[in-house]
């Protein structure tokens, strides 16, 4: 098959990785100097003894804030691409994206009620994701009893959901406009955690989700010839579809709720993935979760240091990005379908 | 005799007109003018005070002030004026028999300020620009007190508010006991030399540099400031920061205000945080957050907070 | 072998198949004639599993609705009427997904399953295509790579809705011969369903005629494909003609009513 051609983009995914991760322990506000980073590196290592430590403030400043932030980019960026991907899969749509059932909308309003009602805080992201899932539940429920397990029923009632979850935020936003600052804030996306928990609380929903959609990539594959015949070819296409949906769902429910609304990554990295390496989602899914862990690494990096030290919300510098691309994907080829 | 009674009504008619004139500025439940509280609260008028915007003509005595400015609420009651109040906005927590309404100082309803029937309204630069225009429009005399720039302007509009409300003197005397207060609070302080501050002003990071009100507080108290070199770089003056700007520059004393949950333990589980030594030598100093972000006669108070501060990271 | 006893569909509160009964024996190749909406199509998605029948369908005495989607997988291969082809799968990776049944649920291909791959790729004459994108294929090369994912499913039973359709002659007869032989060396049973009378009296050893969901008439070619039958249940006039024994369909020249 194509073994040749995808061992490459493994490798080259893999590489991309590194250098974002680098560059995201090397680069910040905080100007410590990389052969000082690569020092302190190396003196980590267990049995080879080279390398000198960094000073408190600068080793603080590097493990407790840059190497959580790049942690949570990977995580969160592989996630939301790998989602993404996962979706176009399943409802064979090249415009799907991770928060096409209301997630986001959902996390969206409990963060908003987090904020408004609790100071945020700790509530937070645990609003969030209840919210995000609230959501999607319904919209599925919605979906069930309206008729018909047609992907475009669910889609629409993904679409009430997030309506009505935006004007439920919207009113909550005039009613404590004082919160109006820290909702936008969070709504456009930011890595700036609370250090390892927040790497710790999404670390397990992102894996297991990671896991769960990669092991059905070859079954989604077989999606691409539709419903009814990838039946008779024996697929168990509802319950293939509730897995994979319903993990994709819960993986971005954390990462959202952990790093906000990030847009761009879960829609533009699988379309790049494809016009690099190829249609077959066994290529697509796999690939995706690296470029996209690398590409929002990289995308923290500028958003820590193009106004700093003030910090750009990362989902601005992924919209930079995002919409261009997306206009060069759109012009390029006929777009690389599902 | 014919002429006695014309005199007689000559000698009337300028009561009765005066009666008239204070009836049509009001209605029945207007104060009469009443002489000592108010002490010369008449005399003296027309005056003119210079506001944001110019030159301003107050010309008679105010009867029906509206504040929609806490520090001008605070300011009010301190000369005296209490008597001529009769709305605040709903940010006027200070001091309590402040009369309180629910309008708000940055969206605030015309309307609803009409209500009231104001002869002159205080604003400050969280009003709305068309809102002033608007109150001119409807015969109101408008005093634009902004934030102040420094201790001086400060000292001005207490005494500009004093002289417009016909409270002169005892505009003098809060300002002089200020003064004192301060500038004893300021020898009093250790040298803050080679220390530096860093003053948060909301949960996003936003600081306060030096070219601010607060800034030139702890200029004058002898501190650097970590937000300058930020300020610098974007331009303003209430810069944003990152946590990693912040940890690596291992401020001294670290200022808070009590708005927005937090306080030295909230800080201290700031990831990162725990590094600057300030965080756990009590270096951490929570202030009042109204007290900090006014500019009126508690003044004193924000500066005796930072002071005592600044006593705690000496010792 | 496909047995269906007492089969009825039903689709939007319509009985779309009422009552069907009929045998397709071991090796045989049975195909569904009738005009369009006469329940062709619903029968062999019944039969496929794709849609909920009363009545028994047993592939090779199992009962089909009793069988897991996997297991009915491996043992009836569908080519539909209009497949669903990815413009941008390769032939190759087309063929491929006839294996799913083979691999499990979250399996992967080995070497057993590209070799079967291959077989159906050579059988099929598609290897200088194998690399290629299935958009970039003609109609006929393209249900060539259909059948060739159905003969890699190495399932006993294929099921053919409307093979010959939008094809030209030559790819017409040249898909049909195709089966005939498939049929031949694997010992396939065949249930087709087709519009061109001729040529399906030409293939099938057994024709079922049906109207309205029923049996209207089966079995052999020269029995069933009579004008009065085809009048009858096709509502058209033609007149049927014999070249040796095969008879051949011909829609009747047109009357022109007389001024």
């Amino acid at each position: 098959m194509s073994g040749g051609v995808t061992s490459r983009w493994w490798l080259g995914g893999a590489a991309a990785l590194v250098v974002a991760v680098l560059a995201g322990l090397g680069v910040g506000p905080a100007g410590i100097a990389p052969g000082a980073i690569a020092g302190e590196l190396l003196s980590r290592l267990p049995v080879v003894h080279a390398g000198r430590p960094l000073g408190r403030l600068d080793a603080t400043v590097l493990w407790e804030l840059r190497a959580p932030r790049v942690a949570l980019g990977a995580l969160v960026g592989a996630m939301l691409a790998c989602a993404g991907g996962a979706y176009q899969a399943v409802f064979r749509n090249p415009l799907a994206d991770p928060y096409l059932l209301g997630v986001a909308a959902g996390a969206g309003l409990g963060a908003t009620a987090a904020i408004a009602y609790a100071g945020g805080g700790e509530l937070l992201p645990l609003a969030a994701f209840a919210g995000a899932t609230a959501a999607v539940t319904a919209a599925y429920l919605l979906g069930r009893s309206v008729g018909g397990r047609a992907t475009a029923t669910l889609i629409l009632a993904g679409v009430a959901v997030a309506a009505f979850a935006t004007a439920a935020q919207s009113f909550v936003l005039q009613q404590n406009a004082d919160s109006v600052q820290s909702v936008y804030a969070w709504l456009l996306g930011r890595l700036s955690t609370s250090g390892w928990s927040d790497v710790l609380l999404v670390m397990p929903y992102v894996a297991v989700s990671l896991a769960v959609i990669v092991a059905h990539r070859r079954a989604l594959d077989v999606l691409r010839v539709g419903d009814e015949e990838a039946a008779s070819l024996g697929v168990p296409v509802a319950r293939v579809r509730f897995a994979v949906v319903a993990a994709a769902t819960l993986g971005t429910a954390a990462a959202v709720a952990v790093s906000g609304l990030i847009g761009f990554v879960g829609i533009v990295i699988p379309h790049a993935v494809r016009l690099l390496a190829g249609t077959s989602y066994r290529v697509v899914l796999p690939l995706a979760g690296l470029l996209g862990a690398a590409f929002l690494v990289l995308a923290d990096v500028v958003a820590r240091t193009a106004l700093s030290p003030a910090e750009l919300p990362i989902g601005v510098v992924t919209a930079f990005v995002g919409a261009p691309f997306f206009v060069v994907v759109l012009r390029t080829t006929r777009m690389a379908g599902p | 005799m014919g002429s006695r009674r014309r005199w007689a009504a000559l000698a009337v008619a300028p009561c009765v007109a005066g009666a008239l004139a204070a009836g049509c500025g009001g209605s029945d439940d207007d104060r009469p003018a009443s002489s000592a509280p108010d002490g010369g609260a008449r005399a003296g008028f027309p005056v003119q005070v210079r506001d944001a915007n110019g030159v301003v003509t107050v010309r008679r005595a105010p009867r029906r002030v509206v504040s929609l400015s806490p520090t001008a609420t605070e300011t009010l009651f301190a000369v005296g004026a209490a008597g001529q109040v009769v709305a605040v906005d709903e940010q006027s927590n200070y001091p309590k028999q402040a009369p309180r309404t629910d309008i708000s100082p940055s969206q605030p309803n015309l309307e609803a300020i009409a209500r009231y029937r104001p002869d002159v309204v205080v604003i400050s630069d969280t009003s709305p620009p068309d809102l002033a225009g608007g109150l001119r429009k409807l015969g109101v005399t408008v005093l634009e007190e902004p934030s102040a720039q420094d201790l001086d302007d400060a000292y001005d509009q207490i005494r500009d508010l004093g002289t417009a409300t016909g409270h002169t003197d005892q505009a003098s005397d809060v300002v002089k006991r200020m003064r004192t207060k301060l500038n004893e609070l300021f020898a009093r302080a250790p040298s803050g030399a080679g220390l530096s501050v860093y003053h948060e002003l909301g949960p996003e990071l936003y600081a306060a540099s030096s070219g601010t009100f607060i800034g030139g507080i702890y200029r004058r108290l002898g501190l650097d400031n970590v937000a300058d070199k930020a300020a610098r770089k974007s331009g303003t003056d209430y810069p944003q920061l990152s946590s990693e700007y912040v940890v690596s520059s291992d401020p001294d004393l670290i200022v808070f205000t009590d708005c927005c949950r937090q306080s030295a333990a909230s800080v201290r589980t700031r990831a990162g945080w725990d590094a600057i030594e300030a965080v756990s030598d009590g270096g951490v100093t929570t202030v009042d957050a109204d007290v900090a972000s006014r500019w009126g006669p508690r003044l004193p108070q924000f500066v005796a907070a930072v002071v005592a501060g600044l006593e705690r990271v000496e010792r | 072998m496909i047995a269906l006893e007492n089969v009825s569909v039903r689709l939007s509160g319509a009985s779309v198949v009422d009552g069907v009964s009929l045998t397709v024996p071991d090796r045989g190749w049975t195909t569904l004639i009738g005009a369009n909406g006469a329940g062709k199509t619903s029968l062999l998605r019944a039969v496929a599993g794709l849609v909920a029948h009363t009545g028994s369908i047993a592939l090779d005495g199992r009962e089909s609705s009793r069988l897991r989607a996997p297991e009915r997988g491996r043992m009836v291969a569908v080519v539909p009427q209009s497949p669903l082809l990815p413009a941008d799968m390769t032939v190759t990776e087309y063929v491929l997904l006839g294996r799913t049944p083979h691999l499990g649920y979250l399996g992967r291909a080995g070497r057993r399953d590209m070799q079967a791959v291959d077989v159906a790729i050579g059988r099929l004459a598609l290897r200088p295509l194998a690399p290629r994108r299935l958009d970039e294929l003609s109609g006929g090369e393209r249900q060539r790579a259909v059948l060739a994912r159905a003969i890699a499913q190495e399932a006993p039973i294929l099921l053919l809705d409307e093979p010959t359709t939008a094809l030209d002659v030559g790819r017409q007869q040249e898909v049909l011969e195709l089966v005939a032989e498939l049929r031949a060396e694997r010992g396939l049973v065949v249930l087709a369903a087709m519009h061109d009378l001729t040529l399906a009296g030409q293939y099938a050893e057994s024709l079922v005629l049906l109207d309205a969901g029923r049996v209207a008439a089966e079995g052999p070619a020269s029995e069933v494909l009579t004008e009065e039958l085809i009048a009858r249940h096709y509502r058209a006039r033609v007149r049927v003609e014999r070249i040796g024994e095969t008879p051949v369909v011909l829609p009747a020249p047109r009357e022109v009513a007389a001024r």
